[in-house]
């Protein structure tokens, strides 16, 4: 008990100097503040014309700071290599026997609705994969809901339907979309104009620009899918 | 009035997360952290962010809460 | 001091929440419950983050039909969206961990995992 209280003195005590610092930053919502006068002018005038999408924020994370999602997309893709490494891998020795549950009988309510709601779903995923430069939302949004689809699909399907979503070749192909979308549009960037991720600035070429992106999406959005689904795959199997 | 609302989403955070810490069931708690979630999402959706709102609401609600509930469900779902 | 900090109210509520993490994450003894903890201190500095870049009766910065300046800063909400992506593979990464810590040693609670050693 007094080591409870002890540990809340720290943390009001290490708390107070953050909000003597939260209290002089500059006030909220102003537009005065350094990073909104001097960096973001730039992003908000010339982002839509140079970069050939009208949302600044995919704009930004897939043009201007591309590097950092490819790495990004590298992280999703190792943690679930990780993952599958620290399941599917069983050293020799002694385990717990793992617990056999009962499977509980889906009931008929969550089975109908699923599966009536499942297309239009699918079909909004694809519409915020496909539209992410126009409309808010991108590659990643619209493979998480994809992923989220097929797992709920699989809470209330048959083993043998549920696994057919997704087949094993699919996975083994697809899992490295999103990497591969980057590498390929880098390497064809590298070939055509000597720069690795080089998109085109020019006024006529800027269909290019978005074509680029849109691939990219794409392979976001299928690889972040496929990565989700194996790590739910891997975390349930017994 | 967009404080009051502003004020209500705040005090629900503060309120979801004091709760997350002092269920001492497993599951209980993780229902309370996707309404955290939620309530995350509404909040920058009202600020104007709806990029980071759609991502925190698919993640958020639809993939950690499924991966918590997996490990909760493969382990034990009490706190000692 | 009062009065700045009645404005800055979002900044507050994200110190307080990574407080509360905080403290989840030192003094709760079960996994789970630590890494629920770990996950509200990444949200609260998600939140914060963007909430620096709003700007007062801003629009979301969309550059499509009937949109009007001020918008809001998106450098921000560039950073907080590969921050989030992160925060998911830690997530899976660290729940699959605490699966099989379950495994091999039948406890996931940290005071009874210190003195199995």
């Amino acid at each position: 008990m007094i080591r409870r209280a002890l540990i809340v003195v720290l943390l009001i005590a290490a708390a107070a100097p953050l909000m003597l610092a939260m209290s002089q930053l500059p006030p909220h919502g102003s537009s005065e503040t350094p990073p909104y006068t001097h960096i973001s002018p730039y992003y908000l005038e010339h982002g839509a014309e140079e970069a050939g999408a009208e949302n600044i924020v995919t704009d930004v994370i897939l043009n201007y700071r591309g590097f950092d999602t490819q790495h990004e997309v590298t992280v999703i893709f190792t943690s679930m290599a990780a993952v599958l490494a620290v399941l599917l891998l069983d050293p020799p020795g002694r385990q717990r026997a793992v617990q056999v549950q009962q499977p509980v009988p889906v009931s008929t309510v969550v089975r109908f609705i699923v599966r009536v709601l499942a297309p239009f779903i699918a079909l909004f995923a694809i519409y915020v994969i496909l539209n992410g430069h126009v409309t808010p939302g991108g590659g990643f949004q619209g493979g998480t809901i994809i992923g989220a689809l097929v797992i709920a699909l699989s809470l209330v399907m048959s083993k043998e339907d549920a696994d057919a979503l997704l087949p094993r070749k699919a996975e083994h192909l697809l899992q490295a979309a999103a990497p591969i979308a980057f590498f390929v549009v880098g390497l064809a960037g590298l070939f055509a104009w000597g720069e690795y991720l080089y998109f085109p600035r020019d006024e006529e070429l800027r269909w290019l620009s978005t074509l680029m992106l849109i691939i990219i999406e794409i392979g976001i959005g299928v690889g972040g899918a496929c990565v989700l689904i194996r790590i739910f795959r891997a975390m349930r199997a017994d | 009035m967009s404080t009051l609302f502003d004020i209500t989403l705040i005090v629900l955070l503060i309120a979801c997360s004091i709760a997350v810490v002092r269920l001492k069931d497993l599951l209980a708690a993780t229902v309370v952290f996707s309404t955290y979630s939620l309530t995350m999402c509404l909040l920058w959706l009202h600020r104007g962010a709806p990029d980071v709102a759609m991502t925190e609401a698919a993640v958020g609600a639809g993939v950690t809460t499924v991966l918590f509930l997996i490990a909760i469900g493969r382990t034990t779902g009490h706190e000692k | 001091m009062l009065e700045a900090l009645w404005q800055n109210l979002d900044y507050a509520a994200s110190v307080v929440l990574f407080c509360i993490g905080l403290y989840t994450v030192i003094t709760k003894s079960n996994l789970i419950k630590k890494f629920m903890g770990l996950n509200i201190m990444e949200t609260s500095v998600f939140a914060f983050i963007v909430a620096l870049g709003v700007v007062d009766g801003g629009d979301a910065p969309i550059m499509g039909a009937g949109a009007e300046p001020p918008f809001i800063n998106p450098l921000p909400q560039a950073l907080i969206l590969t921050g989030i992506v992160v925060a998911v593979s830690t997530t899976a990464l660290a729940l699959s961990l605490i699966i099989r810590i379950w495994k091999q040693t039948g406890t996931i609670e940290a005071d009874e995992l210190r003195e199995l050693e």
